[in-house]
């Protein structure tokens, strides 16, 4: 132990003896990640990019958010998803019978540019969203989920006017803004809440539009995101650097950490190594094997929380054998859950007992699978295949694809995955590709027969929010349905369950979907593994957020 | 002899234009031959048929190739390749041309220092064993070129970060071309070292100088091995020419025909060196990696895993026109160095 601060001491003492930078403030951060924000506009083509999420909220705020709940052991806190609190939105009012939300707007609320906020801005907002002017319009999509009047499909088509507001948001006076939904859907709160419907600063926002680009979607994608947020732009090299400073005039008080610098370190095994010499205060993204190793180090903490990233097998409906219940129920009895948690998360990780998670509201535990390989055999039988015979056919069918670009973390999983699967007769081989190639055979054609994924965090943090993301039938307006599961009973639940204003039949029907997924294998659970962080023990605050995404606002740095 | 010199090169420009057009076609079919849609990359989560019809329309990808061409070369309505653009990055919404200007700088610089520094090493040293065939200097480098060219770079990347940064402290931080806590000086060239001076910074110039230290060194030892190797087997092959003999019969000194010999034995070390660093354009990807500079063969990979076409072309396309003119360069210094070559 003496021996390990001696050399860590050593190797600070050198490096700030070489260092030729003046040394950090106090109050100024580091924080090492995989990436800067490639852009800053959410209709714009970065949006899906997590890096450019977390430069999108830390520059705006929402107009409400989640509450904060307890704290974990790790230091990490939670947001108390039955709680809604206000941030650029004082208070709220909902009329059922005209099914129309009234906001009370902050007052005194100041930009990084001298803005003020008002009601303008969040009307601005919402009408730049349904322009869906920008390459991925992810306000209008937001909007349409919680069923904003007039944020349909229509908006899409030829008629100039059906991209207009019209009076789904309403100004009511300067800190009064009213909102229409066109049906009842609970899932209006949540979608406020995510980055998607940030508020802009209208006034900064207008005075960089020009002729062809009204909506200032080129400053946003190359300059800044005007917003009314805890830190300020500073500096911004893209796939370099980013810098952030406080907003001094910040509504809920300035931020303790004065500054926020993030450094692109794509090696993350550097991430780990300059984190460890005190130069750096935070790392995000490295593998649970890094992690792990961090746990123990003095100075370090690593704080996690089981949030939404979890881990499944996708079985594709369309690709033969997978239409065989037995066989997905075989291929769910031979993976063993509790090797996975040990060797591919290092104990970080509980095996996933939903197919939504865990920590939302409406979750119902219905998967219950165990690691049985003689069950799985007998299964394999009666689907008609005794001891894997005849499966040799289903080659194709039975790679197992993953996304090249994990295989630092994935790589560990997918072989226990495929020797478990051999192991009772099932020919899996392993099939790495590129994260693109993967999305594209994911989300539009959706011909994926086996893979492993790890990616898929429902945004909205609500059980049928999920389903209705990965499970309704495409047809019937299922986004996400990569496995091309179709059931008539999901679809007609969920169909019901999406419009009932009483809460507890809404969650009482949504649960009955969950058991109908469970029950079909829709997706294999695996496992929810944690979300974590790696940073100086100095530094405290760390709270999770659905978006997986920090605010640094948030963080406290000790002396 | 200056006007042959003059047509020679037009000749040249001439040809690399036609090759860069032959390249700039093919290669945009060849994308589009990629086996994925770049669209779903965009669109994430919001993948619903309107949506996607949107982005696609927005990337241009729902209009016919052959228009989509036109358009890249700029003979539709937008500016194109014709009105000097190389359009704008489907993942940052950036035009390409100031993406390039931004990363080709610190690849340049990083492999041109490389070179510059692996030739220090490796002359001399290919020249000392080709003069004593088989002597101490010649066994070692032997053993040297082995060692050094049969490890990944990466993995020596990661061994100096590790000795140099981690263990004795004697390097920075693999964090970039400066310390995160340094403000970077206007980029003027995007060349630092040059940027720094031009700043007026001299210890920002020596921070920068730091910085590349080891990927500098990583970069060195491995470009030594071939070069080494090269420099020695024309140095052995042109010590065994008539003329040297002619000179070692005639008592000319000992130094006098080295350096005769060494003449002759660099024109086709000069081909390799050209050729290793086009290749080293994008090849250095993995030393960029390691010290997180953010250079051109990160970009190019960026490129191609999140299939940004304009992105993927451009780099090609400026790659291609870089490595043309090195080639035309090293023709001309062929050329200086052997009388016989003619234009």
């Amino acid at each position: 132990m003496g021996l390990r601060i001696a050399k860590l001491l050593s190797c600070a003492a050198a490096a700030a003896l070489i260092a030729v930078a003046p040394a950090a403030v106090a109050k100024d951060i580091l924080i090492l990640a995989e990436d800067v924000p490639a852009g800053f506009d959410y209709d714009g083509p970065s949006a899906a990019i997590p890096s450019s999420q977390q430069g999108m909220v830390t520059l705006m705020d929402p107009l409400i958010t989640y509450a904060a709940g307890a704290t974990n052991d790790t230091g990490v806190t939670l947001p108390d998803f039955s709680k809604f609190e206000g941030r650029l939105a004082e208070s709220w009012s909902f009329d059922a019978a005209s099914l129309t939300w009234t906001f009370k707007l902050r007052q005194g609320v100041k930009g990084c540019n001298g803005a003020t906020f008002n009601a303008d801005d969040v009307v601005y907002t919402f009408t730049r969203a349904k322009s869906v002017s920008g390459a991925a319009p992810i306000g209008w999509f937001l909007s349409n989920v919680g069923s904003i009047k007039g944020f349909g499909v229509e908006v899409f088509g030829k008629d100039a006017k059906a991209k207009e507001l019209g009076d789904a948001v309403v100004k009511v006076d300067d800190y009064t803004v009213q909102i229409k939904q066109g049906e009842p859907n609970a899932l209006f709160l949540p979608v406020l809440t995510i980055f998607g419907l940030l508020i802009y600063d209208k006034e900064t926002m207008e005075k960089n539009a020009t002729a062809e680009d009204p909506w200032s979607h080129k400053y946003g994608n190359e300059t800044n995101a005007p917003g009314f947020g805890a830190y300020c732009l500073n500096t911004w090299t893209k796939s370099e650097e980013i810098s952030y400073t406080s907003n001094k005039d910040y509504y809920l008080g300035a931020p303790a950490v004065e500054k926020v610098t993030v450094r692109r370190v794509p090696q993350s095994s550097n991430r780990v190594v300059v984190l460890q010499t005190g130069q750096a205060h935070l790392a995000t993204g490295l593998t649970p094997r890094e992690f792990d190793s961090l746990r123990s180090k003095d100075g370090l903490k690593v704080g996690g929380v089981t949030g939404n990233e979890n881990m499944f097998l996708h079985m594709n409906f369309k690709s033969k054998p997978f239409d065989n219940m037995k066989v997905r129920q075989a291929v769910a009895h031979a993976i063993p859950f509790d090797q996975i948690i040990a060797n591919g998360y290092f104990g970080q990780a509980t095996q996933w007992t939903g197919l939504v998670p865990s920590s939302y509201p409406g979750f119902k535990p219905t998967a219950q699978f165990k690691h049985d390989p003689a069950k799985a055999k007998a299964l394999l039988a009666e689907a008609g295949y005794p001891d894997g015979k005849g499966l040799e056919a289903f080659a194709d069918a039975f790679r197992l694809s993953y996304v090249s670009e994990k295989e630092s973390t994935l790589g560990p999983i997918v072989n226990i995955i495929q020797t478990s699967l051999r192991e009772v007769g099932i020919p899996a081989t392993l099939d790495p590709i590129p994260q693109t190639q993967y999305g594209d055979r994911q989300l539009v054609k959706r011909d994926l027969p086996f893979a492993v994924n790890d990616q898929e965090k429902p945004i909205g943090v609500d059980a049928g929010y999920a389903i209705q993301l990965f499970f309704v039938s495409a047809d019937k307006g299922g986004l996400n349905n990569m496995v091309n599961y179709s059931s008539a009973m999901v679809d007609e639940t969920w169909g019901k369950a999406r419009v009932e204003p009483d809460m507890a039949k809404r969650s009482e029907m949504v649960g009955k979907v969950q058991e109908q997924l469970a029950a079909d294998v829709a997706w294999l659970p695996i496992v929810e593994y944690k979300t974590q962080w790696a940073h100086s023990a100095k530094l405290s605050g760390v709270r999770w957020y659905p978006d997986n995404s920090l605010r640094y606002v948030d963080l406290k740095l000790a002396d | 002899m200056h006007a042959m010199l003059t047509r020679y090169v037009l000749k040249r420009f001439a040809v690399g234009l036609v090759q860069l057009f032959g390249l700039t076609v093919a290669v945009f079919f060849l994308i589009r031959l990629l086996p994925a849609d770049p669209v779903s990359r965009l669109v994430g989560m919001n993948a619903s048929a309107e949506a996607y019809a949107q982005a696609a329309h927005k990337l241009g990808l729902d209009r016919p190739v052959l228009t989509q061409l036109l358009g890249y070369l700029g003979l539709g309505e937008e500016p194109g390749l014709l009105q000097g653009s190389l359009g704008d990055s489907w993942v940052t919404g950036s035009t390409v041309a100031s993406e390039i200007v931004q990363h080709l700088p610190v690849t340049l610089e990083l492999i041109t220092l490389g070179f510059l520094v692996a030739f220090a090493i490796a002359v001399p040293v290919g020249m000392v064993s080709a003069l004593n065939p088989g002597g101490k200097t010649d066994k070692g480098v032997f053993v040297y070129s082995l060692f050094a060219g049969s490890q990944p770079e990466f993995w020596w990347g990661l061994l100096l970060v590790y000795v140099f940064f981690y263990q004795l402290g004697w390097a920075p931080p693999p964090l970039g071309r400066l310390s995160p806590m340094t403000t970077p000086p206007v980029a003027y060239t995007g060349f630092i070292l040059i940027d720094t001076l031009l700043a007026g910074s001299p210890a920002k110039f020596v921070e920068a100088l730091h910085h590349l230290m080891l990927p500098v060194l990583v970069l060195a030892f491995i470009l030594s091995g071939p070069i080494i190797k090269m420099v020695r087997q024309n140095m052995v092959r042109a010590l065994r020419s008539d003329f040297v003999l002619y000179g070692n019969a005639a008592g000319l000194p000992r130094k006098t025909v080295a350096r005769y010999a060494l003449r002759a034995a660099m024109a086709p070390s000069m081909t390799l060196i050209g050729i290793l660093y086009g290749f080293m354009l994008s090849g250095a990807v993995l030393v960029e990696i390691v010290f997180s500079l953010g250079g051109i063969g990160q970009y190019a990979v960026r490129a191609v895993l999140a299939f940004d076409y304009p992105a993927i072309q451009g780099v090609i396309l400026v790659i291609t026109a870089i490595s043309l003119i090195v080639y035309l360069a090293l023709d001309l210094i062929h050329a200086a160095i052997d009388p016989r070559v003619a234009y």
